[in-house]
């Protein structure tokens, strides 16, 4: 199949089963990474860099992975793919919004997503942790005292940014 | 005097571009949004709408809080006119970005930049899956949410294909809350 076809089809598919960048990840990572369209160091980056960068999460995703599979081209269909499905929903409500209030099947079905995407980026996090290069006492340190900086309310940026820093001077 | 709507638009778009450059992502803007947007364009009631709406339906959140500000100020075009501001500060970064770093792929420094950042990105997804979940289950652990917690566990283990998880979990949402009144 095209390529960029296929980006257009897998940024639908993420953009329409999580409700925003971060709980994308999870399903993000099964589709490009297992379907080895980028590596684990690409999305690593991508993940990284897009929770740094200000601006919406999930468009930073689709625009990094995409330019990294497909070029500049790449990342535009991947960018239109991840603006569609939410437009498209926003347009809709808009317009019915006066008659129809909450319709509460979607309502139950976001709710019922929620958990299931929540587990399926606890998978997501091991593997990326398993992969992604420090695995021994430096890497457990480095997640551990992430972890704990974030649950402090440490602005998660400032916590990545560090963490890379540690890694370009002590780990390469 | 009424402004012109033109002057409607690019309030609008400026407006978004500024919350985009300042806030690091899609939850994060909602306060700044805030401050830009109530009692200005839209009421404090219809800023929470925005906001429960943006949480329930599929997509960018940060996207879909911009598309209903837009509409509160102008109409659809206001929606198109959110939705530029919102989208190129992040997606024009990120292309520069992006193009430089495909030029280190295979630098040493790299290598390390990614051994320290996958442990922090790890520990990201760990703390924001546990808001998400929280987040689903209100005020106390429902019987409900573990459940399927529990049921996509089971089925990620066996490798069942995400989507296909993902799909289940939304449609046995639509069963098993069933028949409950939304505020």
């Amino acid at each position: 199949m095209d390529i960029l076809l296929k980006l257009f089809l897998l940024f639908l598919k993420v953009n329409l089963l999580s409700t925003s960048g971060p709980a994308s990840v999870g399903l993000l990572y099964h589709e490009v990474v297992v379907g080895k369209l980028v590596t684990e160091s690409q999305f690593v980056q991508a993940v990284g860099l897009s929770s740094v960068l200000p601006g919406s999460d999930a468009l930073q995703l689709a625009m990094y992975i995409g330019y990294a599979i497909g070029g500049i081209s790449g990342g535009l269909v991947a960018l239109a793919a991840s603006i569609l499905p939410p437009t498209l929903i926003i347009l809709g409500v808009t317009m019915i919004l006066h008659r129809v209030r909450r319709e509460a099947w979607v309502g139950n079905f976001v709710e019922g997503l929620a958990p299931a995407i929540s587990v399926l980026m606890l998978f997501t996090a091991w593997k990326i942790f398993q992969k992604g290069g420090a695995t021994g006492w430096q890497g457990w340190a480095i997640g551990i005292v992430s972890l704990i900086a974030m649950s402090l309310k440490v602005p998660e940026r400032i916590v990545v940014v560090i963490a890379a820093l540690v890694g370009v001077f002590f780990l390469s | 005097m009424k402004p012109s709507k033109f002057s409607v638009w690019l309030n609008l778009l400026w407006m978004f571009l500024k919350v985009n450059i300042l806030s690091p992502s899609g939850p994060a803007s909602i306060g700044l949004l805030y401050k830009e947007a109530v009692g200005k364009i839209m009421t404090e009631a219809q800023f929470v709408e925005a906001v429960g709406f943006s949480n329930v339906l599929p997509g960018s959140e940060a996207l879909k809080l911009a598309m209903f500000v837009g509409f509160a100020a102008g109409g659809i075009p206001g929606v198109f006119t959110a939705l530029l501001g919102a989208i190129l500060p992040p997606t024009v970064m990120m292309l520069i970005v992006a193009s430089v770093l495909q030029q280190f792929q295979h630098a040493n420094w790299l290598d390390g930049f990614v051994a320290g950042l996958s442990p922090a990105v790890a520990a990201l997804i760990i703390v924001v899956a546990w808001e998400l979940f929280r987040a689903s289950t209100r005020k106390k652990i429902d019987r409900r949410v573990v459940l399927i917690a529990v049921l996509s566990a089971v089925a990620f283990w066996f490798e069942v294909p995400s989507p296909l998880v993902l799909l289940g979990a939304g449609i046995l949402g639509v069963f098993i809350y069933g028949r409950r009144s939304y505020g």
